[in-house]
């Protein structure tokens, strides 16, 4: 029983708690990808962690086998058969596979979906659009400046004929590099995999930040990316032209919109962390991860 | 884009442009003029955009006529709606360069744009 309470203790802790700081973290916006990283991290050790403590509460409760054996053979680490017919009983990996199934699941779900909408916004495009391959880009006839990109297998990046009149030669370069570190980056699997962790576990603190902040990082990680090609001005007065274009929006949440935040990171440039920040990053990652499977099979609990 | 996108495009764009219900033979013939082009697949485009729900038809004589059902206009508004982010949209179908603003914020990043391209030129 030690090892399911200090398990669920785990759980809270990552889904409740770690998110705050990470959120708050100052590093983050230096280096974004290294931060998704650290917020999948944190979604991984959750599930990890759920599904372990699922599996140990189901053993508890069938009181079949304490001790060595019943140990290894709850971490999978005795085979199944000779050790305990408990593990290989259907109920008793029900409630852990449910946990994986569930999230797992929904990203199917997710990308599926995805896919359907482009597919009906591809449809639409080709009647509407014009390819023009000196901006490698669909363009629109529409009075409203917009910039955007279809991910994944309609790869295509869109662009109205009002954000070409209001954007500089460069300016629009910059948009357009954007768009395509987004489709090259595959970050509407990144989207999907934040959806699916939010659909499986609603409410929790982790997956309410972590849709937040990953959806704003890997903006970050777009534009790092356009700022290697590109000038941090032109991106920057990209962002305002195209922003300003469109209708504005009245109300408002707390701490401004991400473009706002953007904007900021691009005209106060910050070094980017260091080897050894970024080592740390990923160690702790790591350790975070494996604290769960230690709490299950190490020789601390039983 | 794909050829066959290509033509749906083009036989969309006459039959706007037309304004009037036309057979497949009209389009035909006018596409004609650019680039050689069969009957055929012409009229299995047609037949493609009718059950995509673009084109509606009518029977006239022993020809089918056909006409977009909704104005080019109202395809690009559908298109800029769901780029825009009116419609509920899954996660990540569309990657838009920046989200809706107020007016008060584009007002700042503005002045804070101004503001760095004067530290950078003093």
């Amino acid at each position: 029983m030690t090892s399911t309470l200090f398990l669920a203790g785990y759980a809270a802790f990552v889904g409740v708690f770690a998110p705050r700081v990470l959120a708050r973290a100052r590093w983050t916006h230096r280096a974004p990808r290294l931060a998704v990283l650290a917020w999948y991290a944190l979604m991984a050790t959750f599930l990890v962690t759920v599904t372990l403590a699922a599996y140990h509460l189901v053993l508890r409760e069938q009181h079949v086998h304490d001790g060595l054996v019943g140990l290894l053979s709850a971490c999978g680490l005795f085979p199944v058969g000779s050790a305990s017919h408990a593990a290989a009983d259907p109920a008793t990996l029900l409630p852990p596979a449910l946990v994986v199934l569930l999230p797992a699941g929904w990203f199917l779900d997710r990308v599926w979906r995805t896919r359907r909408a482009q597919r009906r916004h591809v449809a639409l495009l080709a009647v509407v659009g014009n390819p023009s391959a000196d901006h490698d880009a669909v363009i629109v006839d529409h009075d409203t400046p917009v910039v955007y990109c279809l991910p994944g297998r309609y790869r295509q990046v869109v662009v109205t004929r009002a954000a070409i009149k209001v954007l500089s030669q460069e300016q629009l370069g910059a948009v357009l590099a954007h768009e395509r570190a987004h489709i090259a980056g595959r970050h509407h699997l990144c989207h999907a995999m934040v959806d699916a962790f939010g659909r499986s576990f609603p409410g929790l603190p982790l997956a309410r930040q972590a849709k937040g902040q990953v959806a704003l990082l890997l903006e970050m990680a777009a534009d790092d990316r356009a700022l290697r090609l590109h000038s941090r001005e032109n991106l920057a007065a990209a962002m305002c032209e195209v922003a300003a274009g469109r209708a504005p929006r009245a109300a408002f949440g707390a701490g401004g919109s991400s473009a706002a935040v953007r904007l900021h990171r691009l005209l106060v440039p910050a070094a980017t962390p260091g080897r050894a920040a970024r080592l740390g990053v990923v160690g702790g990652s790591l350790a975070a991860l494996l604290v769960p499977l230690l709490i299950a099979c190490g020789p601390f609990f039983g | 884009m794909r050829p066959l996108g290509e033509l749906e495009a083009q036989i969309m764009n006459r039959l706007w442009t037309w304004g009037r219900p036309a057979p497949a033979r009209d389009i035909h013939a006018d596409l004609n003029r650019t680039r050689p082009i069969a009957y055929s697949t012409v009229k299995t485009v047609a037949e493609i955009l009718f059950r995509k729900g673009m084109l509606q038809r009518e029977k006239q004589g022993r020809a089918w006529q056909y006409e977009p059902t909704c104005s080019r206009q109202q395809y690009t508004a559908s298109l800029m709606q769901d780029a825009l982010g009116d419609n509920p949209d899954p996660a990540g179908a569309l990657l838009s360069f920046v989200e809706q603003m107020s007016a008060s914020e584009v007002e700042a990043l503005r002045s804070a744009l101004r503001a760095a391209k004067r530290r950078g030129e003093a």
